[in-house]
């Protein structure tokens, strides 16, 4: 009896699961009432520009869109650069991601296949018009995976660039006008190391100390170099004058105390916080910092500036939406992009401290943020976006890291440091097939 | 196999069903991967030894296991002496004189650091030691860049991977000395023994095997040491503190190299076993 019983219950058993099976095997039928669901990822802060902007462009989205439910995921953004290849590889991609803009970041998994190709869309819908040609750049990739030519891969809808921010208390404690040349900027720099401050903040062991060095190179640059540097159009020099001079002067700079001996070892972040709480006079980087900068700094005035002496600044356009070839919602996809470039949008962006590309200028109500727009305005009127040094090559970031931290400790000259930094370069030309 | 112990095996399938999916398949598929040229992405092309050959030249990856024998000193060879020392001294002093509640007490206090999550130990030991802010330059009334200077980067690092790991050879030692016969220590004190000899030639002797499993553990988690580099250091300034699990990384994650990162990794994993096998070797043969 017993025996029975349980051949019973595994009968049963066998038959539930089997039902199991056989439901979870036929397609639900599709209908026009049931949601959809958009996936979207982004590694903005909700605080920022960014994140206000695009938080508002998700409410809109939701709004023109009643049978769609917007399904957000915050990132880190190492996470995203760090996974991206092996995420939109699988079948947990989302259907719209915003990512890093380069060769070596969107330009790889263009190259992989892992991209949508946007150029139809751009055109039909306007995208292409609304982007001035700089800005383009980082949007659209050739078959090596090299930005600048090719189809669009992905959709920048703000730009970015770097400048100097600077303590108006202390230049006029210390009698500093804001500089208008090279020599004038050096000039300062001396002003405030005779006063015993050191006047740039920095950070070797993050980004920003290698884009000062970049600055200084750039100084030196014109267009071709540049398009031969970030595009491979042509051979880069890396003892040539612009590189040579970058690592010199920086070397020098370290040593004639502009920039601190002990920086080496520090991050983005120290950098920002001593500049926040009034330590140093100057810090060279980017615009992300722009919003913060404006809602914590209470104690002092403060302004920007372009770097002197140079008509190209590290820049681009922000980072891009991407939608993963993967994607199974693409024409939602190309809505929410829509969205993120209207009017409404752009302009909460500019008014939040971001750089919008397609405000309506009447609309920026905040001066400060006027002011940040005009002088990006600047910059891109005279295609004076040069990029980031890191771009060139993958993992050319932890190589350029590595290449200033020995400049700022002394521990190799400048020389050796170009020799260090030209290998990786030289190494990706020769995989890419140039 | 006697009949008797051949029905046990059946016990034995489990285990060996995860370790052959979670060690042995990834492995092999490492391996696999460190044969060829792939971004991760894509069709991977043969290349048979060619990552192993770029590795043999690649001053990196060499600079990267010297400093790998730093960490070997920092996070088994100091904390195993100093740990002999201080576990001996919790039993055999503090122990007996303040109570067994105190010793009990210090121990968990050394322990602490192994409880902390590495990258929050990592992330209040990078404010410790900053150069314009940190505590430790403010005590020692110095003026260090302590990870950020080339010279000073290694053996900093080395030094709170000492406070880190200082607390588990403590942990094993004490449970250790728990075993031990305290007839010998009685014995040794009416013969006249002073706290070093009891110490030298009671207390390590009896606890050789823990001695050696602290070694074998530690010098493995030096070899594949990532997460203090990672918040410490990022492997510089420069390549000052460079780590073949951290290069291994940069590989995979930065560069989309996943083949040389495998080769790496792969290199990395064949040490450790053969470091595993030896110290095994010596520990059979001592016993």
């Amino acid at each position: 009896m017993v025996r029975f019983r349980g051949a019973a219950v595994l009968a049963a058993a066998v038959l539930v699961l089997s039902a199991c099976g056989s439901g979870s095997e036929t397609p639900a039928p599709a209908s026009s009432s049931q949601p959809r669901v958009l996936k979207l990822w982004h590694y903005e802060s909700a605080d920022s520009a960014m994140g206000k902007a695009w938080d508002e462009a998700i409410k809109k989205f939701e709004a023109t869109h009643p049978n769609v439910k917007v399904q957000f995921e915050a990132k880190g953004f190492e996470q995203i650069q760090k996974t991206a290849g092996m995420v939109l590889n699988s079948d947990e991609a989302p259907d719209i991601m915003e990512y890093n803009k380069g060769n070596a970041t969107a330009g790889l998994l263009s190259k992989q296949g892992l991209l949508t190709d946007l150029t139809e869309e751009a055109a039909k819908r306007g995208w292409d018009k609304l982007l001035p040609g700089g800005l383009q750049t980082t949007a659209k990739y050739d078959d090596r995976g090299v930005m600048g030519s090719g189809n669009w891969y992905g959709v920048p809808n703000y730009g970015e660039f770097v400048m100097v921010y600077y303590n108006k208390d202390l230049f006029a404690k210390h009698k500093v006008q804001v500089p208008a040349t090279f020599e004038e900027f050096t000039a300062a720099l001396d002003t405030f190391v005779k006063a015993g401050v050191t006047p740039i903040a920095n950070a070797g062991a993050e980004y920003p100390a290698q884009q000062i060095l970049y600055q200084l190179a750039l100084t030196k640059a014109q267009k071709p170099w540049l398009s031969a540097f970030q595009s491979y159009q042509g051979k880069v020099d890396f003892h040539g004058p612009e590189f040579t001079y970058g690592a010199q002067t920086f070397a020098d700079w370290v040593k004639k105390g502009y920039i601190a001996k002990n920086s080496s070892g520090l991050k983005a972040e120290d950098m920002g916080v001593a500049f926040m709480n009034g330590k140093f006079p100057m810090m060279i980087s980017g615009s992300w910092w722009f919003g913060r900068v404006a809602s914590t700094i209470k104690d002092f005035e403060w302004g920007h500036f372009l770097f002197p002496g140079a008509t190209l600044s590290p820049g681009s356009s922000g980072n891009l939406w991407i939608v993963p070839e993967k994607s199974e919602n693409k024409d939602l996809a190309y809505d929410f992009i829509d969205i993120t470039m209207s009017k409404d949008i752009q302009n909460l962006l500019g008014n939040s401290g971001g750089l919008p590309v397609a405000a309506d200028p009447a609309a920026i109500t905040d001066a400060r943020s006027k002011e940040l727009i005009e002088t990006f305005n600047k910059l891109t009127s005279t295609d004076g976006l040069a990029f980031y040094p890191d771009w060139p090559a993958p993992g050319y970031y932890d190589v350029l890291v590595a290449g200033v931290q020995n400049l700022i400790n002394g521990s190799k000259t400048p020389e050796q440091v170009l020799d260090e930094i030209a290998k990786p370069y030289e190494d990706n030309l020769a995989d890419i097939g140039n | 196999m006697s009949v008797r112990t051949r029905g046990y095996w059946l016990y034995l399938v489990p285990s060996l069903v995860l370790f052959t999916a979670v060690i042995v398949v990834p492995f092999l598929m490492n391996v696999g991967a460190s044969f060829t040229r792939w971004s991760g992405v894509g069709t991977p092309r043969w290349i048979g030894f060619g990552n192993y050959a770029r590795l043999l030249e690649d001053e990196r990856f060499w600079q990267s296991f010297q400093h790998n024998v730093g960490l070997i000193v920092a996070m088994a060879v100091v904390p195993t002496a100093i740990g002999l020392v201080l576990a001996a001294a919790l039993f055999d002093y503090i122990g007996k004189r303040f109570g067994p509640r105190t010793a009990s007490a210090l121990r968990a206090a050394y322990y602490l650091p192994q409880v902390l999550p590495v990258a929050v130990a990592g992330v209040v030991w990078g404010w410790l030691l900053h150069p314009s802010y940190g505590a430790v330059n403010e005590i020692l009334g110095l003026d260090l860049d302590w990870l950020g200077d080339p010279d000073l980067a290694l053996a900093t690092v080395m030094a709170v991977m000492v406070w880190f790991q200082l607390g588990y050879p403590v942990v094993i030692f004490m449970a250790g000395l728990q075993r031990v016969d305290p007839a010998y220590y009685e014995a040794a004190e009416i013969d006249g023994a002073s706290w070093f000899r009891r110490f030298w030639h009671i207390t390590i002797p009896q606890i050789r095997p823990e001695i050696f499993v602290v070694l074998l553990t530690c010098t493995i988690a030096a070899l594949k040491v990532f997460g203090p580099i990672f918040v410490l250091t990022r492997g510089g300034p420069g390549n000052a503190t460079m780590v073949p699990s951290y290069f291994s990384y940069l590989n995979f994650f930065q560069k989309s190299n996943v083949g040389y990162g495998s080769a790496i990794a792969t290199v990395l994993a064949l040490i450790i076993i053969v470091v595993t096998f030896l110290f095994l070797r010596v520990q059979e043969r001592e016993q």
